[in-house]
């Protein structure tokens, strides 16, 4: 089985810049996340996958197949539902899906079928005779899904399918999004710079940071690995200000807690973030303070979300 | 599968032969100018003068016709010959450039505006697709009224005829079809070079009809000025006239001739320029440099 998209060392020059760095990266997941910010290239390398960029160095493979050499391959099997507006204004809903279900290659008889099929879906069954012209914005984010999944593409790729929804429009594409993995065998590339988003539709992430790979995380098994993370306040005399050495007790704490396996982060001012190893317990950790006199002020349990690993893989990045 | 069934389905179904796929452009678009009742009330207008020509070859072969209208066949030379296919050429050619100046302008307007071009391009669908599908539109409906029903006429009047016509004739056939060719391509490539550029409909018209008189008048300008013919090569419509009269083995009637293969050339020239534009617009998405 092929993994979902791979890159090995690929660079894109634009205009006479470098946008994307010699990315290297292994994803295999059903759904992905493309997580960066504003400018760290997702929709550069987006494009490039979809073949509108040239890669200027380097290769990537999308479901096995080259993005160059076996581009006609490719593009049947995918949609593609793009960041900006994308629509033909004079055409009703229905007849727009149905258009690029036929171009996509469905006998037409098939596409104006899988075009109501898709309408009634999506949730525009009753819009659905009105001019995309007339459409509110979520309604035509909605439609742009719609054109993108007509021809039961075995990829589907989102760019910020969320962009300018409220929050109930958000709530409902974001359900269709799932439904999608759920229910069918399809692949999603799901680009986003709302963590949330990618964090409910997406089993693993890849992250960008002005053209380089920041880091990449399978959030599915995140959350199967259930790991405990501990968020410690610690209270003591002669603490200086965020980024100043801390304490020889809080010192001898933290490495007693990495011999004990512990990851250990330090977010400024006494306060410490700790992953536990499986079959460690939170008594071990107070019994460490005990013996070394450090007093815990503060104690939470909580799970590691994507803001978490999205901020460390900003951090190291820089 | 049904329409009631509130649910995603993958498709793994019959998929339509890829090198077909561009007249899915050409039919939606027809669809749509024909939903226009005004647009078809033009279009069938536009067979007016053929109906006036079929008349008149019905005439030309029609003793009894013609004393029903007092015609004298002494006085009144009815014949169907090269100058006849010229003339309609030439008035078809006229309500061509009409309907391509109605036509065109929307034809790639309407994708760009909105920016529905990935949607095409991230399909396995070339830019070469979309302009061929695109430019089919305009190729059937020029084709439908120059040089479709001037072969009607030509085999109309060979019928009728009572004198073995058709055996002297047959050379008519290829400047029927090829000068009219020539228009269709040139008024298609222009208007489709107009829809890409210009957003507006009746400006891409304007720009249309610019094209067509503004270096026509500012050609009689050069000519007049510095005592050459070369002006006349700013001027498509005559141009046209020029290769229409040559293909029907016939001299020009009006203004200093230039040279058939200049007249060709720029013709070829201004067709492939407009293309490259086209083609030039049709980028899925834009790079800003720097």
């Amino acid at each position: 089985m092929p993994a979902t998209i791979e890159l090995s060392g690929l660079e894109v020059h634009l205009g006479g810049r470098k946008i994307l760095h010699g990315l290297n990266a292994t994803l295999d997941s059903r759904a992905i996340g493309l997580l960066g910010p504003n400018g760290a290239g997702k929709s550069t390398l987006i494009l490039t996958l979809l073949g509108f960029h040239r890669p200027s160095g380097g290769t990537a493979r999308v479901l096995g197949l080259d993005i160059q050499a076996q581009s006609g391959s490719l593009r049947p099997l995918v949609g593609y539902m793009p960041e900006n507006d994308a629509f033909i204004a004079r055409m009703s809903g229905i007849r727009f899906v149905r258009y690029f279900g036929e171009i996509s290659g469905l006998p037409a008889a098939v596409a104006l079928e899988r075009a109501h099929q898709t309408f009634v879906w999506i949730g525009l069954g009753e819009a659905r005779y009105r001019a995309l012209g007339t459409y509110s914005q979520g309604m035509k984010q909605l439609a742009k899904l719609a054109q993108a999944i007509v021809h039961g593409p075995r990829l589907l790729i989102l760019d910020e399918p969320t962009n300018g929804l409220d929050p109930a429009g958000r709530k409902r594409l974001v359900g269709l999004i799932r439904e999608i993995r759920d229910t069918t065998d399809a692949h999603l590339l799901i680009s986003s710079h709302l963590l949330h988003d990618v964090e409910e539709t997406c089993d693993e992430v890849l992250i960008l940071r002005e053209g380089r790979v920041a880091g990449t995380c399978n959030l599915a098994e995140e959350r199967r690995a259930n790991r405990q993370i501990l968020e410690l306040e610690l209270a003591g005399a002669g603490r200086g200000p965020a980024g100043s050495e801390p304490p020889s007790a809080d010192a001898e704490f933290r490495a007693t807690l990495e011999t004990l396996g512990c990851a250990c982060a330090a977010s400024g001012r006494g306060r410490w973030k700790v992953t536990l190893p499986a079959g460690l317990g939170v008594r071990e950790v107070y019994r460490a303070a005990s013996e070394l006199g450090v007093l815990i002020e503060r104690l939470s349990h909580r799970r590691d979300s994507l803001e978490d690993i999205f901020m460390n893989a900003m951090d190291q990045a820089r | 599968m049904a329409v009631y069934k509130r649910r995603y389905d993958p498709y793994r179904g019959r998929l339509t032969e890829r090198w077909r796929r561009w007249s899915v452009l050409t039919r939606f678009a027809l669809r749509e100018l024909f939903a226009s009742r005004f647009f078809l009330g033009f279009f069938l207008a536009c067979w007016i003068p053929v109906l006036a020509f079929s008349g008149y070859v019905f005439v030309a072969n029609s003793e009894v016709v013609r004393s029903l209208l007092s015609l004298a066949s002494r006085t009144l030379q009815l014949r169907v010959e090269a100058s006849f296919f010229i003339r309609a050429t030439q008035i078809q050619g006229f309500f061509a450039f009409l309907l391509a100046t109605w036509a065109g302008p929307a034809l790639v307007a309407g994708d760009l505006t909105n920016g529905a071009l990935p949607l095409f391009l991230s399909r396995p669908f070339r830019r070469g697709e979309y302009v061929f599908g695109k430019f089919a539109v305009l190729g059937i409906l020029l084709s439908s009224i120059t040089w479709i029903p001037a072969l009607g006429l030509f085999f109309l009047e060979a019928g009728l005829s009572p004198e073995p016509w058709l055996g002297a004739h047959r050379w008519l056939l290829a400047p029927i079809v090829w000068s009219s060719l020539v228009w269709v391509v040139l008024l298609g490539m222009v208007a489709l070079a107009a829809s890409a550029w210009v957003r507006w409909r009746i400006v891409a018209m304007g720009a249309i009809f610019g094209l067509f008189l503004i270096p026509a008048g500012l050609g009689a300008v050069l000519n007049a000025t510095l005592g050459t013919k070369w002006g006349q090569l700013l001027d498509l419509t005559y141009l046209f006239h020029e290769v229409v009269n040559a293909g029907f083995r016939e001299s020009a009637s009006f203004g200093p001739a230039v040279p058939l293969w200049a007249a060709w050339g720029t013709l070829a020239l201004v067709s492939a320029a407009a293309l490259e534009l086209v083609l030039k617009r049709l980028r899925a998405f834009d790079v800003v440099r720097g």
